[in-house]
């Protein structure tokens, strides 16, 4: 079983690189929180020295700053505890990050679903019917699609569906099955349904014309075979790099859908905890998305592996 | 082939359009209200608050949207009135205050009671005061209540100075020049026992007046030290009268026990200030104030405010939590006026993006927005609905001036550019607001006699900036130009927020006009601007925004009665300061408003900000909902809001306000 073993050292190598990886991520991100001005507390009705006094004891912010990193590294080292949120008093970041996440996760996976499925459809016969009707029909809605920010579809879309008909609810959250999640999943999924439509479409017209197809085809195989076993799968390659990125920026939250359609996600709290100047808070979230980024990493490495017979670890 | 494309794009783009234009043209029907208006089918509330609340615990937070919140959750002594925000019976029943406003007694209603059926009595709001101002809890609002005599000293964790042999006490009158004016700027005058005179009411002659705390209370105050020993060590050697008398005495912690809280017996709080305060009954009715569980915060800690723990003292109670999604309060039907309260539920929905607000409301998913949610591009379509709440708000904008730095340093340069701004155009153009003269909102306060500042006069405004030395002359064009000013020596700073702007590239293109002067414009995020504000690290102009903490001139008079704080301007005058002490030392109201508006007065002519405009409530809430009024600072006492089904009966317009 060499494949696997080589498979394992290979993981076994990235893991060790990650966990300094993310150390150095939260350092650095420590240190510019530090930079910016300004408190959690501070607000419009600036306060009175002794008040002030009172908050940095409460929260050891007048500890010297490298009693308070020792701190801070310690407790994630040691217990994978990112302390509790300055802003949101009582609310600890693991639990914050524990129930935003599904949130996120639900509405990024179902967008990132939906944009396969029709990415990838579009895409395939876009490129196998090149340079006809459906080819240059399928691209510029991929064109708009990508044109299109998700702040001005997602308006358009309420206004369409919610404020002139009253079909769909205009925001806030409801758990999966929900008509709520139509609207954010469309509005998330726009862009990623048109990048891959283009990166399927590239993928598969370069596979077509390559040797393997030709050899297969030659063998007598059905067109739809050699479509869906051979080209289909050398085509999607692009697609899948592409998917580690864009699962791991989905999963950790959308920071605009989630405003736009008042949902609890991550996002809407990592924007809210820098501009909070929650500490504890960015440093958790920041530490979530980096292990979140660098796993899909590793996984999309493992997927190259099995997708690509050319590829060997 | 290049042609099918743009067949393509051409006919999505014209499908995409003809879509937006039948449903935009779908909505803009003449309607007397905007959207839906069926009444929900059980009586629940739904209402937008704004940001994600911060906390619960009622002296944690001192923002607006939890300060809702906290009103439906926690009863004070006192509830806001719900047009007027007077102060109004609550868990005290009444109340009234000794002849110079220096003392107050509140009586408790007997069938007042926590949320799992305890009694509340005058000991949980001596402890609910104590928590709220002790150094551990660090509560930011907590100076609210520095008007208590000690509070401030305990918050600060200051300490008595006492001779261990007589066991006397340091007093503060033997040093009074050892206190600073920036560290102390509330004056600590004594009451002096004997002043001490009640409103005579038939069923309770005052015999509860005279105690041992109450005699320490009237005793001459006692000089209190920071606890910190190098400010300590500092404040001392500064006097040399008190540091031959720190000689052989021993430390004593101010604690909880010193504040002028006391419950004189299990129904009645007599609270004893450091100085008069003749507004303080209207303070008392501040979520600081209200009512919180002592045995559960025993119990459970950092946990008490959990929905399986929490134990409340408003009219509900809470059912859940979810953050960023909903908080769910129920009716509480151990509430002492249970039987007022119609409402079964409130939703408190967070939601901050103000399209998304009007949006949900539009369908008829929300009942009532917060103030403010109605975006100034929106007023067009939806002020002359009939569901669309105006009013005047206990807030202004206005322009802080830095005057320790050239040119702005000198008053003919400031009033210069005060008299160059025309404010009624402005107002005007941001047409819910009004334009302001002096740094009292207008219309706020009655029986208030308002100064007036200068108005628009670009003649005298170019006169002036001329007599400074920084000549304004007449270009061929009709336009003014000043040559010599020192452009990159002012600036006009303000937080990232389009309301903002507006006010910033109004102002730059009055200056521009009038004057010949273009300021830069610098705008940034909201907490490195307060920095900057506040540290006076900008040069000529910032934005100020400020809103009543109670309804009394003083909450705005009061900011630039000492150096630093809200005051972001440099300016100081000890004059000011002590007309304001004067005046809060009055006891006929019509006279001390007199005086607190010569102050104001002097404020204006001094010049050291620009009055711009006083805000405007600006909101909407559905015709069945009743009980709820646009006053002046958008606090809601939920109990009086209920659901009306009759239509006969709905709001509308703006409910009145008057009766």
């Amino acid at each position: 079983m060499p494949v696997l073993q080589n498979m394992l050292r290979f993981i076994i190598r990235r893991l060790l690189v990650t966990v300094p990886t993310i150390l150095i991520v939260i350092t650095i991100t420590w240190g510019l929180i530090r930079l910016a001005p300004g408190n959690f507390y501070t607000s419009e009705k600036p306060l009175p020295a002794a008040i002030e006094k009172n908050i940095t004891e409460k929260y050891g912010l007048n500890l010297p700053w490298h009693v308070q990193y020792r701190r801070t590294m310690w407790n994630i080292l040691r217990h994978l505890d990112f302390g509790n949120s300055l802003k949101y008093e009582g609310q600890s970041v693991n639990g914050i990050i524990a129930r935003s996440l599904p949130v996120s996760a639900t509405i990024g996976v179902l967008a990132y679903l939906l944009a396969l499925l029709v990415g990838i459809t579009f895409g395939s016969i876009a490129a196998l019917k090149q340079n006809s009707r459906w080819d240059y029909g399928s691209m510029a809605l991929a064109m708009v699609g990508i044109s299109i920010p998700n702040f001005v579809l997602g308006p358009i879309l309420v206004l369409i569906f919610s404020l002139s008909f009253y079909w769909l609810p205009p925001s806030r959250w409801a758990a999966f099955p929900s008509r709520n999640l139509i609207l954010p999943v469309i509005t998330l999924s726009a862009i990623y349904m048109a990048y891959i439509a283009r990166l399927t479409r590239a993928g598969m017209l370069e596979v077509l014309r390559s040797d393997y197809i030709r050899t297969a085809r030659s063998k007598g195989l059905s067109e739809r075979q050699v479509v869906l076993r051979h080209a289909l799968r050398g085509g999607l390659m692009p697609v899948v790099s592409f998917t580690g990125p864009a699962l791991a920026f989905l999963l950790t939250g959308t920071v605009v859908v989630e405003r736009l359609f008042a949902l609890p996600g991550l996002g809407n709290y990592f924007i809210q905890a820098a501009l909070n100047r929650d500490e504890p808070l960015i440093i958790g979230i920041v530490a979530f998305i980096a292990i979140t980024l660098l796993t899909m990493n590793l996984l999309v490495d493992i997927a190259y592996a099995y997708l690509d017979p050319r590829i060997r670890y | 082939m290049i042609s099918h494309t743009k067949e393509l794009v051409l006919g999505t783009t014209l499908a995409t359009i003809a879509f937006v234009t039948i449903a935009c043209s779908a909505s803009a029907k003449n309607e007397v209200f905007f959207g839906k208006t069926t009444p929900p089918e059980r009586n629940i509330l739904r209402y937008v608050t704004g940001d994600e609340p911060e906390s619960i615990d009622p002296p944690v937070s001192s923002g607006q949207p939890e300060a809702r919140i906290y009103m439906a959750l926690y009863e004070g002594l006192v509830e806001y009135h719900p047009k007027t925000l007077e102060p109004i019976p609550a868990i005290a029943d009444r109340f009234h205050a000794n002849k110079d406003s220096s003392e107050f007694v509140f009586h408790l209603r007997k069938n007042a009671r926590w949320s799992n059926g305890d009694p509340i009595t005058a000991q949980d709001f001596v402890y609910t005061v104590r928590r709220a101002l002790s150094p551990k809890l660090a509560s930011r609002n907590a100076s609210l209540a520095y008007d208590i005599r000690y509070a401030q000293a305990y918050n600060s964790a200051a300490v008595f100075v006492k001779d261990p042999v007589t066991n006397q006490f340091l007093l503060e009158e033997d040093f009074t020049d050892a206190v600073p004016p920036e560290a102390e700027p509330l004056s600590q005058k004594s009451i002096g026992a004997g002043e001490l005179e009640y409103e005579i009411t038939d069923e309770e002659p005052q015999q509860d007046a005279d105690t041992a705390f109450h005699r320490f209370m009237h005793s001459p105050p006692r000089l209190t030290l920071p606890a910190d020993e190098k400010r300590r060590t500092a404040r001392v050697s500064a006097n040399p009268k008190l540091q031959a008398a720190m000689a052989g005495k021993e430390l004593v912690k101010v604690s909880g026990e010193d504040l002028g809280v006391e419950a004189i017996d299990d129904y009645t709080v007599r609270i004893s200030l450091a100085q008069r305060a003749p507004f303080f009954s209207g303070l008392v009715a501040h979520p600081l104030f209200r009512f919180v569980p002592r045995q559960i915060i025993e119990k459970f800690g950092d946990r008490w405010t959990d929905a399986g723990n929490l134990v409340t003292s408003g009219a509900f109670k809470l059912k859940h939590w979810k953050p960023y999604h909903e908080l769910v309060v129920e009716r509480n039907p151990m509430y002492w006026d249970a039987a007022r309260v119609q409402l079964e539920e409130i939703r408190f929905y967070p939601m901050s993006d103000n399209p998304a607000i009007m949006n949900l409301y539009k369908v008829g998913e929300v009942d009532a927005t917060l103030n403010h949610s109605v975006p100034n591009a929106w007023l067009d379509v939806v002020r002359p609905k009939k569901d669309y709440m105006d009013g005047a708000e206990a807030a202004i904008v206005y322009i802080n001036i830095n005057v320790t730095k050239a040119p702005m340093n000198d008053l003919r340069v400031r009033r210069a550019f005060a008299m160059a701004i025309d404010k009624i155009t402005y107002a005007k153009a941001r047409r819910i607001t009004k334009p302001l003269f002096a740094f009292t909102p207008e219309g706020i306060f009655s029986g208030y006699p308002q100064p007036k500042g200068e108005g628009f006069d670009p003649e005298q405004a170019r006169k002036l900036l001329g007599e400074a030395g920084f000549a304004v002359t007449q270009r061929g064009d009709g336009t003014y130009e000043c040559k010599n000013f020192p452009v990159s020596e002012i600036e006009f700073v303000f937080n990232t927020a389009s309301s903002n702007k507006t006010v910033a590239e109004f102002l730059q293109a009055q200056w521009k006009q009038t004057l010949g002067v273009t300021v830069p414009l610098r705008s940034m995020e909201f907490k490195t601007f307060m920095v900057v504000r506040n540290k006076l690290e900008y040069k000529g102009f910032s934005i100020g925004l400020w809103g009543a903490d109670y309804m009394d001139p003083f909450t705005f008079l009061g900011i630039f009665s000492t150096v630093g704080g809200t005051n972001a301007t440099g300016w100081f005058d000890q004059k000011y300061a002590d007309m304001l002490n004067e005046a809060n030392s009055t006891l006929d109201k019509a006279k001390r408003y007199e005086l607190l508006a010569r102050a104001e007065k002097l404020l204006l002519d001094a010049q050291p900000m620009i009055p711009i405009e006083t805000s405007a409530v600006n909101f909407v809430k559905k015709p069945y909902l009743k009980g709820m009024y646009p006053n002046a600072a958008s606090l809601y006492p939920w109990k009086f809001v209920y659901i009306e089904r009759d239509t006969s009966k709905w709001d509308y317009g703006i409910p009145n306000m008057a009766e």
